[in-house]
């Protein structure tokens, strides 16, 4: 692939999945040329295997793997500073370095574009304002660039993948964004389930007015609330698709199965690393369908 | 009198277990955690959870299997995942049918809670937080007389004999005179001990998570396997010092949060969680000041610490300073870690040999 001029690369991953179709919108509307990196592959996932430092999680390990495809072929890579993304929340701490890292490991070969994203203290608008100045674009252009790209990412963020909508038995997957929206991760989990002939669901993270409690980390609090609207008589189960070293998740998930074990929801943990063979999540997921549908069915016949 | 465990924090566990004797019980403590302990903790605790949070909670059961009341843990506000520990630690207690109540050590309006709770004189309590204070503050000369010390002695184990002689000696220090008196001879003590006096050692500083940094049992004794193939090591977590930055008594230090802030500055441009940016400034401190290696610690899957290594990496290629990531988990075996150590030590002889 050839440099193009004036051209800002986005890693496909992280940010870019945190908030669908936002940056790619926004530089677009200010006249940049925007190039995404390839969709996950097996090739960079075993490249993020090889390249990033051997004890992040996974979207991590897949984000430097993503990074490290468009260096060399922009002018430069958009990497935002997360800090937090709801208010009186706070973010996983490994966003708030992602610039930092990447700025250590490529800064000599291409320009890291930065911005902090904390809506405590500033809105998101404000931000992407300031995003603007810094690449001294005209103050009304980068007004107008941003309202468009707020609404896409407001219309983005409120879809949910839905499955099988007539089917009896429905089943929710939570996970992150950039692990339940990169497809190559998630697609086989959705599909495998879908093939049973089952209602796959998932949790719609447009949500800004929740309460930091009891989990302060604002993605893992939106599943919890989201999770605590469960309804027993709707749902039959959960998959939670975690990332093998995510540190949110390893407290996370123990309160997502003290909550449903209350509701009496049954629930399974699928973890996820560049390793992950398909069989073995295949089979994993049959049988906790089974079991669930075996239950059901010995219910009805008493 | 009922009993109150208290986070173990390594040798300074001495003056924190001085500190709620005005409270009006009896503190239980250890100087570091034990295997078994380890065990306990990784059982009941989830499997990606940290190495400091199994030893924590693995403590806390060991401390209510021996029938202690109370418990108390650090209420942090941070990123990282010591935020849960507390409620977690509570969770899984319950779990197991312990009676352990767990206060949370920080402010909730104008009194910590485990203070209004037990609510002592103001004079005792002034008293027994001056003493912990000294008895902290006197651990930090404690540690680094051993840390000199053990690089240079003619007959290896004489330091870790002094040092254990004289924190069994501070632990009986009551009053505060007998404290001073205990830190005025500390020189003495340890100046007694034969040593090479041809001996150049290397200096290695050791960076990264608290916990692990201090408690030997977690971090397979690092400063003392070090200690014992000739390295004067300097660990960057003393409690004084940081006791000094919580409280912002540290103005204008050069261990001050803003000192290490602007120090980390050029590669890191946010604190993170945790100890994150005290280490990278760390690190750029040992090498301005000529330290031969750095040595980067912390539990495995540690959100802030695993988060900044690509940064220290960075570090290390712009300062030409050797920079070793170790990180700790349950099955981190001592032998292993001894012979990367013997490993990276030599890397390090070599290259001072060359220059």
């Amino acid at each position: 692939m050839e440099r193009v001029a004036h051209s800002i690369g986005i890693p496909r991953a992280l940010g870019h999945y945190l908030y669908p179709k936002l940056w790619e919108t926004f530089f677009s509307a200010l006249g940049l040329a925007v190039v995404l990196s390839p969709p996950t592959s097996r090739r960079i996932i075993e490249q993020a295997g090889l390249i990033s430092e051997a004890e992040h999680c996974l979207p991590f390990k897949l984000f430097d793997a993503h990074v490290a495809e468009l260096v060399g072929k922009v002018d430069m890579i958009f990497v935002p500073r997360i800090l937090s993304m709801r208010k009186n929340h706070l973010s996983c701490p490994k966003l708030s370095v992602l610039p930092d890292n990447t700025r250590a490991q490529y800064g000599e070969e291409v320009r890291v574009l930065s911005i902090d994203i904390d809506v405590r203290k500033t809105p998101l608008a404000e931000s992407m304002a300031q995003l603007g100045r810094l690449l001294s674009f005209d103050k009304s252009v980068v007004q107008s660039a941003s309202v468009r790209a707020l609404e896409v990412v407001k219309r983005e963020a409120d879809k949910i993948i839905s499955l099988n909508e007539k089917a009896p038995l429905r089943f929710l997957v939570v996970s992150h964004p950039y692990n339940l929206y990169d497809p190559y991760l998630s697609d086989m989990i959705l599909n495998t389930l879908a093939a049973q002939g089952v209602g796959v669901e998932t949790l719609s993270f447009d949500r800004q007015d929740i309460e930091p409690k009891p989990l302060v980390w604002d993605m893992c609090s939106v599943m919890y609330e989201g999770l605590r609207h469960l309804d027993p008589k709707t749902c039959a189960g959960v998959v939670e698709i975690s990332s093998f070293n995510c540190g949110c998740d390893s407290i996370a998930g123990y309160l997502f199965r003290e909550l449903l074990n209350e509701k009496m929801i049954p629930c399974m943990t699928l973890v996820l690393d560049e390793h992950a063979g398909q069989a073995g999540i295949e089979t994993r997921l049959e049988a906790f369908v089974d079991s669930i549908k075996e239950q059901r069915d010995a219910i009805t016949r008493h | 009198m009922p009993s109150l465990a208290i986070e173990p924090w390594g040798n300074y566990s001495l003056g924190l277990a001085a500190s709620v004797e005005c409270l009006g019980v009896t503190p239980w403590s250890l100087t570091s955690v034990t295997p078994e302990i380890l065990r306990l903790g990784a059982e009941a605790s989830p499997e990606f959870s940290c190495l400091s949070f199994k030893a924590s909670t693995g403590y806390f059961i060991k401390a209510a299997m021996e029938g202690v009341e109370y418990g108390v843990m650090v209420n942090s506000r941070g990123t990282c995942r010591l935020r849960y520990y507390r409620m977690l630690q509570e969770k899984l207690l319950k779990e197991r049918g312990f009676n352990l109540f767990m206060f949370g050590l920080g402010f909730d309006g104008f009194k910590p809670p485990i203070i209004r709770y037990f609510d002592p004189s103001i004079i005792s309590f002034i008293r027994s937080g001056s003493r912990a204070r000294l008895k902290i503050l006197t651990i930090d000369v404690l540690e680094r007389e051993a840390w000199a010390r053990r690089a240079i002695e003619l007959n290896p184990g004489d330091t870790t004999r002094a040092m254990d002689k004289s924190l069994l000696d501070l632990d009986h220090s009551r009053t505060l005179p007998e404290i001073r008196a205990f830190r005025r001879s500390i020189k003495e003590r340890f100046q007694n001990i034969p040593i090479n006096p041809h001996c150049t050692p290397l200096r290695v500083g050791l960076i990264g998570e608290a916990t692990v940094l201090r408690d030997r049992c977690l971090n397979q004794n690092l400063e003392e396997s070090l200690g014992n193939l000739g390295v004067d090591v300097r660990n960057f977590f003393l409690m004084g010092e940081e006791l000094r930055n919580i409280f912002n008594l540290s103005f204008g230090s050069e261990n001050s949060r803003a000192a290490l802030r602007k120090l980390a500055k050029p590669y890191l441009g946010t604190p993170v969680g945790g100890h994150a940016m005290d280490s990278v400034a760390h690190a750029i401190r040992c090498a301005r000041e000529g330290y031969d290696g750095v040595i980067h610690v912390a539990p495995v899957g540690c959100m802030p610490e695993v988060s900044i290594r690509p940064i220290l990496r960075r570090v290390s290629q712009d300062y030409k300073i050797p920079i070793y990531e170790c990180s700790f988990d349950e099955h981190t075996s001592h032998v292993g870690m001894v012979t990367r150590l013997e490993a990276f030590v030599d890397v390090l002889n070599e290259r001072k040999r060359k220059q």
